[in-house]
């Protein structure tokens, strides 16, 4: 283990760890390091409070009065070679960071429409992806304030912008396919605002390298000296195109089948549509109905766990604190359950609870209007961070969104919105009270990935540690 | 040998003979085309000639374990093939091995049990190297990191009798360096398929015996990588999980 460490200051970290800033926009910016000496000096400007030409990287905290933008960096395995980091050092970070992205490509279900080789700029050149940089505000304007400081002086000498991307909220916490997200997340013993939320409390090791660790008696690796690794993280950073028309179409087709289906009326029976939302007709309701199981969770965010039969449940029902005790609430493949089994009984019983991911996340692209459906890009542009990439965010996309073998009963099909799903073979199960369940089939692929990085977010000390490496 | 360098003076005859009716192919080129069955070439070739080759065209050891894919079928009941070189290869070496997993029987079913995607495991003393073969679902580093987890005592007796073993416990603070140790010593699957092997080659003139018929990428790879599993194993029904399966049998999972 590396040398002791004093007491846990949160204010050490990046801000957008442990708990989100939920403002309205994002741009994140891709850079390559040009000029090490330059980058090092302003990664060290942004690392140290910032300046009149440098933004400051936000530091966890809690803030009392909002600032006008947060700012925050996460570097890649190029990138931080390409800063400098010797080879000693570099050899100490995991092998799925070491190999990036792209090269992990089919275990994490990159194929086809998907593959990197389908990325557009700048994710198309992934060996000059190197430092990606996040800012957060309320409005466009001061994005834009922020990226013309990060086109100038020692920004501009030492980083090469390799192209943007754009995330705005367009209603609040819904997302594209029209749910409510935003709102489970792994919770903090050390962060006081996550005292009372019914979660369970995951350990700080789950998110940060240097602290124990979900799994009894494991450590991750925390690469030295210890300031450069210790409560450092990894991020897989996401672009996930939704094909929104393709998912309301589904919806469709599957009501239009229940409808025929005598076991629809099981599913909901005849005269019960007005507990889905009021006055819906028989075929809105059941694609409602629908549409909760493939996610878990009602459009609104109610959790089908607490209340399987009704987006509407009085009195209300807890949005985070729920288990999969009662196993026939909420389908064993809905998404939530499958990226995040809770307490359910699974397959691989000792990593219970320890595959946990932390989400960050924005939609990009206008709001779909299905009066006027059109070709434009639009999805989720995605953060999902942890201690470990290999033991979270890869075991959650490889063995449980795209295998399904948590559980013997979706073992074999892929996660209904996430999944590398093919109509010819995907299927998914809608469990029935009175036991054998509709099996839907035919799901298309709706979300495709569009270009990502993972990325390393260093702590601030680690962050001045890399700007002061020697000259290279 | 001397059947067999008999066979071989009598096939050069009959060489000639041919060559004499077709015209069009010299005896030289034929003989080199069936060289590979003379001893006198296999001689040379395994000494001087493949490590000759071999040094002008490097080739890394191919990475071991099973292709990824994508296909659910594909990614369960996997093939592990650990050949790993014992500290003490001597009978005295050997019986520590042996009684190393002897010792920990409960703590490996105990281990099979909450890891929960191991079909088979069982170790085998191979000259001075002790194996463990196993069939797992799943990802390779899920599967190692979870036992890690569950008996990382069991698998730190068992790596300490190896050669390097020191290096990667307590397994369980050195997670990463053990599953790529593990990885490393997990042998490389050779293709399923003749066609795979053969695609990178395809010389339509080819005869039964001829070594352009044989895959030169394998043959470099066996120059580099002596222990390779043919294959990525065989199955007598289609795949399915260790949970499917005890759950279709009601045997609990
Ligand atoms: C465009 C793609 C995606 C969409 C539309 C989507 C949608 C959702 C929604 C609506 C929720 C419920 C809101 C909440 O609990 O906060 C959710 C939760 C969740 N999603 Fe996704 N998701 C996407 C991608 C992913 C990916 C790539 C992963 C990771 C492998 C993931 C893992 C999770 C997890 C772990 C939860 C929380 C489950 C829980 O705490 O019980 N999602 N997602």
């Amino acid at each position: 283990m590396s040398a002791m460490q004093g007491a846990f200051d949160p204010s050490e970290l990046q801000g957008n760890i442990l708990r989100g800033y939920r403002r309205a926009a994002v741009r994140y910016a891709v850079f390559e390091v040009v000029k090490p000496v330059a980058a090092r000096r302003w990664l060290g400007r942004s690392a140290s409070g910032g300046d009149a030409e440098v933004p400051a990287v936000t530091p966890e905290r809690s803030w009392s009065v909002r600032p006008d933008y947060c700012f925050n960096v996460g570097l890649t395995f190029a990138g931080l070679r390409a800063l400098g980091l010797g080879a000693a050092m570099l050899a100490q970070f995991p092998g799925e960071f070491a190999a990036g992205m792209v090269r992990r490509a089919v275990k994490l279900g990159d194929v086809g429409t998907s593959a990197p080789e389908c990325w557009p700029a700048p994710f198309d050149q992934p060996a000059r992806v190197h430092l990606v940089a996040a800012i957060y505000a309320d409005d466009g304007a001061h994005l834009d304030a922020v990226q013309r400081l990060l086109e100038q002086g020692d920004a501009a000498q030492g980083l090469r912008l390799m192209g943007i991307r754009n995330g705005g909220n367009f209603d609040g916490d819904f997302v594209h396919f029209g749910y409510r997200d935003n709102i489970s997340q792994p919770r903090f013993a050390e962060i006081a605002e996550h005292a009372d939320l019914g979660e369970p409390i995951a350990p700080l090791g789950m998110a940060l390298l240097g602290h124990s660790t979900g799994l009894e008696g494991v450590s991750w690796r925390v690469p030295q000296p210890s300031v450069l690794g210790h409560n450092g993280c990894f991020n897989a950073f996401r672009i996930l195109a939704q094909d929104v028309a393709g998912f309301e179409g589904y919806l469709d087709q599957t009501a239009e089948q229940l409808l025929a289906d005598p076991r629809g009326a099981v599913l909901l029976p005849p005269g019960d549509e007005g507990r889905i939302g009021a006055g819906l007709t028989r075929r809105a309701a059941l694609r409602e109905v629908v549409a909760a199981a493939l996610c878990g969770r009602w459009r609104n965010g109610v959790p089908l766990a607490l209340s399987p039969e009704t987006p509407n449940p009085e009195p209300a029902v807890s949005l985070t604190a729920f288990d999969y005790t009662d196993d026939r609430r909420c389908p064993v493949g809905a998404h939530i359950r499958r990226s995040n089994p809770r307490g359910a009984k699974i397959v691989q019983r000792v990593a219970s609870h320890t595959r946990r991911l932390i989400r960050r996340g924005m939609p990009y692209g206008p709001r779909f209007d299905p009066d006027r459906p059109d070709h434009v890009e639009r999805g989720l542009l995605g953060n999902f961070i942890g201690a470990s990439l290999g033991a979270q965010f890869e075991a959650v996309m490889y063995d449980w969104v795209n295998l399904g073998l948590q559980d013997p009963r979706i073992t074999g099909s892929n996660d209904p919105i996430l999944g590398v799903n093919d109509p010819a073979t995907s299927w998914f199960d809608l469990p029935l009270r009175d036991g054998k369940p509709i099996r839907l089939a035919g799901l298309p692929r709706f979300v495709t990935t569009r270009g990502g990085a993972y990325l390393f977010l260093p702590s601030l000390p680690a962050l001045k540690f890399l700007a002061s490496l020697s000259p290279v | 040998m001397s059947i067999r360098s008999a066979s071989a003076a009598l096939r050069l005859v009959r060489l000639r003979g041919a060559e004499a009716m077709s015209g069009s192919v010299g005896w030289l080129e034929r003989v080199v085309d069936r060289l590979p069955d003379s001893p006198v070439f296999q001689f040379l070739a395994r000494h001087v000639l493949v490590p000759f080759w071999a040094w002008r065209t490097p080739v890394a050891v191919a990475e071991g374990g099973p292709v990824m894919t994508i296909a659910p079928g594909d990614n369960v009941q996997r093939m592990m093939n650990l050949v790993m070189k014992l500290k003490d290869p001597s009978p005295i070496g050997r019986a520590k091995a042996a009684l190393a997993i002897a010792q920990n029987v409960d703590e490996i079913y105990a281990g099979l049990n909450n890891v929960g995607t191991v079909h088979f495991a069982r170790f085998v003393l191979v000259g001075d190297h002790l194996c463990m073969f196993s069939v797992y679902d799943g990802d390779f580093t899920n599967y190692i990191r979870d036992f890690i987890a569950t008996i990382g005592s069991v698998f730190d007796a068992v790596v300490a009798l190896i050669d390097g073993g020191d290096a990667v416990i307590p397994t369980e603070q050195n997670v990463e360096a053990f599953i790529d140790w593990v990885h490393a010593r997990d042998l490389y699957q050779v293709p399923d398929l003749a066609t795979d092997l053969l695609n990178q080659q395809r010389d339509g003139s080819a005869t039964e015996t001829d070594i352009r018929r044989l895959p030169r990428a394998l043959i470099l790879q066996l120059q580099a990588n002596p222990n390779v599993s043919l294959g990525s194993g065989y199955r007598a029904y289609p795949g399915f999980s260790a949970a499917q399966l005890r759950h279709r049998l009601e045997v609990g999972w």
